[in-house]
Formats: structure tokens, C-alpha cells, sequence
């Protein structure tokens, strides 16, 4: 059973009058423990596809699935609660809240539920950041904000980590920690999609997909 | 604030929240002086109308609770029997009743002598209190005095007055009255029934706990004894006591509305200060919804911190308050009783809680706007 999967998903909006085709009868599948990067041009439809597949966005037409479920009508209150439960997001600005410390940032998705702290120490710990546990974002690097972007991403224990340009905002060497990290969580069996222009993600990859005007090559 | 980070741990909202106000320190500060002054308005003018009606009760004193019952000369009414009494007593309820016989008489004590009413009366205790001594009961023997009248005869509990030749022994002196009772005891002397003749009564005088039971107890007197012909006057000052108490009552609703404007005025700040807020928050919260933190989750946390601003101001408003109040009694001839009364506490809380629903309304729609942005869009930017 697939992680996530899109099936024959079209996405197209309104941009200022006339109608633009984001994503073009996509098929799509991600297996758990699978690493996929997703390549293309700028506008090719790579972030919608990530939105859609992340339930941040809903497609025009076609079926998808997360976990074997089929999540394509849900509603708004069940789309956020399905992301709690099983997606979990990396961006390329980091993203994270400027008033929080580290391990509150990374216990933001469950803060209102069981607020677990001592799971994001760990996983912060296992970052490799287990002495930035109070610091703000504003007093960490590049590479510390992003590794403390991917804790947060798994605090829910998700099934499917999306990264829209995990590397985008690092230099080299920073972003091949990130690589490795983003690597090592499939180990765990959690499926995960990267968005990119870094031909470095290929060699990570298990699996190179390619998008080009909304349709996959 | 840090005595409240395991409360932040528990409410997320809460904690959030301080963390949200602590980022813009001055611009807070300025929304929560906005609720502090309306605070301060509303419950400060409260209290000083409060504190008039207070005063002003004071001075009227019993005039809005006493009634007095006399016989009506016109229709050849000469005395108030000892039915109409009965009558009286049972129209009157709990109220104090107390039948007079009146008369005027010289009194004297060594060298001071003067002249001064009589009231024969049976339960002196029903209207009138003690300052020197004990009231009878019954009123058997001797004289009791009101207080101008022991002041100038120099006299005391204990002492002996000649009243018309005969000598007294001087049983309790009266306390001076505040302000107008109608029948005002302190150039009086109040002698048993026994030392007049006849067995009508002159006047009786009703005492009750509040003008408004006064009028209903006037009003039964009235349909009691004047059936058929008008053989009482009931004299009340309740209708001028209540328009006395009306007009209190205006004042007070002015300068409590004047008060509210302010606070009004102070929401709008805090409206303003959470729009912005939202606006400036808006990836953020985006990121919050994208993670999967609900909707109402964002609309509680933004809705915290309008009620904590509000909540801030409305505390140092009311410390102000109390402060101004001490300063009023300090500095005015305010007593310190009508000062503490409990009804003004009401208006500091009063004042309070409506800075916070205030503080909480104008955080609805800025916090309904936040957490209503879906977060794909609010993440593009």
C-alpha cells in the first residue's frame, strides 16, 4: 500500500482571469521508506503538486489517497486534522515560529494536544541540536533551523514528509546534511517527497520524477 | 512572567499568546493603556456617583423612611385612637410603630433650665436609639432626653431634671440625629404615657427599612384608616426621596456612559493592534495551520491575547482607580464608610470585566480573519 497516492489528479485555478492547469491527469504514487525528488522548472507545477498530495490543496479532479485512505473530499477541519495525523512539512524558508524556542517549534503540531516536549528533545537530540534545545530560531544557523524544521516535521509521526526545496536557502555542505538526514528518516519507513532544483538530490534519491507544465515525463 | 511558563505549558494558547505580546513590547503596552484608561473612566466616574447617591442618602437620612401619622383637625378628627393604632401596627408589618402624645413643658437642672417638647411614649426602642444609657422596653419611670436638650441642661444618663415642678431621674440620653427626621427627637424629652392624660394619641411615627417600603406601608395606612372619611394625615417624604434618588440615578448612568465610551474607544485600539497583528502573523499562522494546528486552536490563541492585553490594562486600571478613590477621601469631605460600601468593589469589577469583554469582542474578527486564511495561500507569500 502506497504512502500517498494521486490518481488522474488534475489541479487548475483562476490566475486573473483566465484559468492556468497547475497539474495535468497526474498519476502519482510514494511506497513507505521511499525517497522520491521531484524536478522541474520553475512553474512547472511542482509546489502544487506537494500541496495536493499534503492536503494543503485540493485537486480539480481526480482521486488521492494517504495511507490507503481516500482523502480527496475531506473537509477543512478533516484535511487539518489528517495533516496533523499523517503528513508531516519541511519548507524552504525554514518556516519556523520566531517567538517559540527550538523544542517548542518542533512540538508545535501536537502543542494542542499532548504538547509533547520530551519527543521533541529527542528528536532534536538525534538532530544533533540537544544543546539548542531553548534557543530561538533567531540565534540558530541555516542548517540548524532547517534540521529543527525536519524534528518538527516527524514529531506526529507521520507517514509522508514533504520538503519543498529543503536545501534551496543552504550552501553545499549544509545541504548535504540535510540530504543525509532526509535519507535516514526513510529508514524508518516514512515515505518522503522533495521538491528541488538541487541536481544534488538526485544522487540521494531512490527515484527521479520529473514535471514539466503540470504533467509528469 | 515567568511564574506563569507552566501554565503556558499547559494552555498553548496562553503561552503563545505572552510570547506574541512580549514581540511588539511598546505597541501592547499602548493598547493595554488603552484599557486601562477606560477602566480607570468607567469605574472611577462609577464610583464617584456612587459615592454622591451615597452622601446624599446620608444626608436625607430617615426623612425617606419615616411616617408620620396624625389626626386630621379638618374633619374634627382631635387624637389617633388606640384602634387606629392596632390598625396601624398591623398595615405597618416589621416597621417600628411608635405613638406619641405631644405637649410642651419647662425643664430644669440646677441653674440651666429651657424649654422643650414632650412625647409621651410607650416603646421609645421602636424609633429612636440610645446614646447614653438603656431604652426601656416599656418607658415606666422617669425621663429619657434628647441630645440637645441633655447638652444644655448638662445632664447624663443618671442624673435628675425637674420637668413642670416634678424631679426625674434621667433614664438614657438619645443619639443627635443626622440630617431631617420628621420627628426630630433633640430638643425633646420623652416621658412615659402615664404622665399625660386622656388615652388618644397625638402623632404616631412608623419606621421602616427603606423608602420604598415606607410608601407601600403609607399607601396601606391611608386605604385603612381613611375609608369612609379622611381621618389621618399621613405625612411621607418618599416621592421627593425618590426623585432625589432618580436623579442620582441619572447622574450615575451619564458618567458611567461616559466611561464606556472610553472603553469603547480603547477596543477599537485593540482592534487595530490585533489586525496588525495578524496581518504581520500571516506565513506564520499559515505554517501553524499547515502543520495541523486547527482553526479555532489559532482563533483561541489570538483571542488570548486580546483578552490578556484587556486583562493587563483593566488590572492597573483598577489599582489607578483605588488610588484615586483614597485620594478622594483623603482630600474631600467624604466619609470613609461610604468610601469602603461593597457597591463600589461591584463597579471596580464591573469595570474590569467589561475592559476584558471589551478586550475579547474587538479580538473576534481580527482572530476570525487570521485563522481563516487557508494556509496554501497564506504560505505562498
Amino acid at each position: 500500500m502506497a504512502s500517498a497516492e494521486l490518481a488522474g489528479v488534475t489541479k487548475r485555478y483562476d490566475g486573473g482571469g483566465e484559468v492556468v492547469t497547475a497539474l495535468s491527469d497526474v498519476d502519482f504514487a510514494v511506497e513507505p521508506g521511499e525517497f522520491v525528488a521531484v524536478m522541474g522548472p520553475s512553474g512547472s507545477g511542482k509546489s502544487t503538486l506537494l500541496n495536493v498530495l499534503g492536503l494543503l490543496d485540493d485537486p480539480t479532479e481526480g482521486v488521492r489517497y494517504l495511507d490507503g485512505t481516500d482523502v480527496t473530499h475531506l473537509d477543512e477541519r478533516g484535511r487539518t486534522l489528517a495533516r496533523k495525523e499523517f503528513v508531516g512539512f519541511v519548507f524552504q524558508e525554514f518556516h519556523l515560529i520566531p517567538t517559540l524556542t527550538a523544542v517548542e517549534n518542533v512540538a508545535l503540531p501536537t502543542m494542542f494536544d499532548s504538547g509533547d516536549d520530551d519527543r521533541a528533545a529527542e528528536l532534536l537530540s538525534r538532530f544533533g541540536l540537544e544543546d539548542r534545545l531553548t534557543h530561538r530560531p533567531s540565534e540558530l544557523s541555516g542548517g540548524q533551523k532547517q534540521r529543527v524544521a525536519i524534528a518538527r516535521a516527524l514529531v506526529n509521526e507521520p507517514t509522508l514528509v514533504l520538503a519543498d526545496e529543503p536545501t534551496g536557502n543552504l550552501d553545499t555542505e549544509t545541504g548535504e546534511r540535510i540530504l543525509d538526514e532526509l535519507r535516514g528518516i526513510c529508514a524508518a519507513g516514512v515515505a518522503v517527497v522533495a521538491v528541488t532544483h538541487d541536481p544534488e538530490l538526485e544522487a540521494y534519491a531512490d527515484r527521479v520524477v520529473r514535471i514539466e507544465d503540470g504533467a509528469l515525463a | 512572567m515567568s511564574r506563569l511558563a507552566p501554565l503556558g505549558r499547559r494552555l498553548p494558547a496562553v503561552l503563545m499568546a505572552r510570547r506574541n505580546l512580549s514581540r511588539h513590547r511598546l505597541r501592547s503596552a499602548l493598547a493595554c493603556l488603552g484599557i486601562c484608561i477606560g477602566v480607570l473612566a468607567i469605574a472611577s466616574l462609577g464610583i464617584f456617583g456612587n459615592v454622591l447617591a451615597l452622601s446624599a442618602d446620608d444626608a436625607i437620612g430617615d426623612i425617606g423612611n419615616q411616617i408620620v401619622i396624625t389626626p386630621n383637625a379638618d374633619e374634627g378628627v382631635e387624637e389617633l385612637t388606640a384602634r387606629d393604632v392596632a390598625a396601624i401596627e398591623r398595615v405597618a408589618g416589621d416597621a417600628g410603630v411608635a405613638p406619641l402624645k405631644t405637649d410642651g413643658a419647662q425643664l430644669s437642672r440646677g441653674s440651666e433650665s429651657t424649654f422643650a417638647t414632650v412625647y409621651g411614649i410607650d416603646r421609645p426602642g421602636e424609633v429612636y436609639v440610645a446614646d447614653e444609657g438603656r431604652l426601656p422596653d416599656r418607658h415606666r419611670q422617669g425621663a429619657i432626653l434628647g441630645a440637645d436638650v441633655a447638652e444644655t441642661l448638662d445632664a447624663d444618663a443618671g442624673s435628675v431634671v425637674t420637668v413642670e415642678g416634678t424631679d426625674l431621674r434621667v433614664v438614657a440620653v438619645l443619639e443627635p440625629t443626622e440630617g431631617f427626621t420628621p420627628a426630630a427627637p433633640d430638643g425633646a424629652v420623652l416621658l412615659p404615657e402615664s404622665a399625660f392624660p386622656g388615652t388618644g394619641y397625638d402623632q404616631v411615627i412608623v419606621e421602616a427599612d427603606s423608602g420604598a417600603e415606607a410608601a407601600v406601608i403609607a399607601e396601606a395606612i391611608r386605604e385603612t384608616l381613611n375609608t369612609r372619611e379622611d381621618r389621618v394625615d399621613v405625612f411621607e417624604l418618599t416621592a421627593v426621596v425618590e426623585d432625589v434618588e432618580e436623579f442620582f440615578g441619572l447622574l450615575s448612568g451619564f458618567l458611567l456612559g461616559l466611561g464606556a465610551i472610553s472603553l469603547v474607544v480603547a477596543g477599537v485600539s485593540i482592534l487595530n493592534v490585533m489586525l496588525m497583528s495578524a496581518i504581520e502573523r500571516r506565513t506564520e499562522i499559515g505554517v501553524l495551520r499547515a502543520v495541523g494546528v486547527r482553526k479555532r486552536e489559532v482563533m483561541a490563541t489570538l483571542l488570548v491575547e486580546a483578552g490578556l492585553l484587556g486583562v493587563i490594562g483593566g488590572l492597573v486600571g483598577v489599582v489607578l482607580t483605588a488610588l484615586l478613590v483614597a485620594g478622594l477621601y483623603l482630600f474631600s469631605p467624604v466619609d470613609l464608610t461610604v468610601v469602603l460600601d461593597p457597591t463600589n468593589a461591584l463597579y471596580l469589577l464591573g469595570a474590569f470585566a467589561f475592559g476584558v469583554l471589551i478586550s475579547v469582542v474587538s479580538g473576534l474578527y481580527p482572530a476570525w480573519r487570521a485563522a481563516s486564511v487557508p494556509p496554501v495561500e497564506a504560505l505562498r507569500e
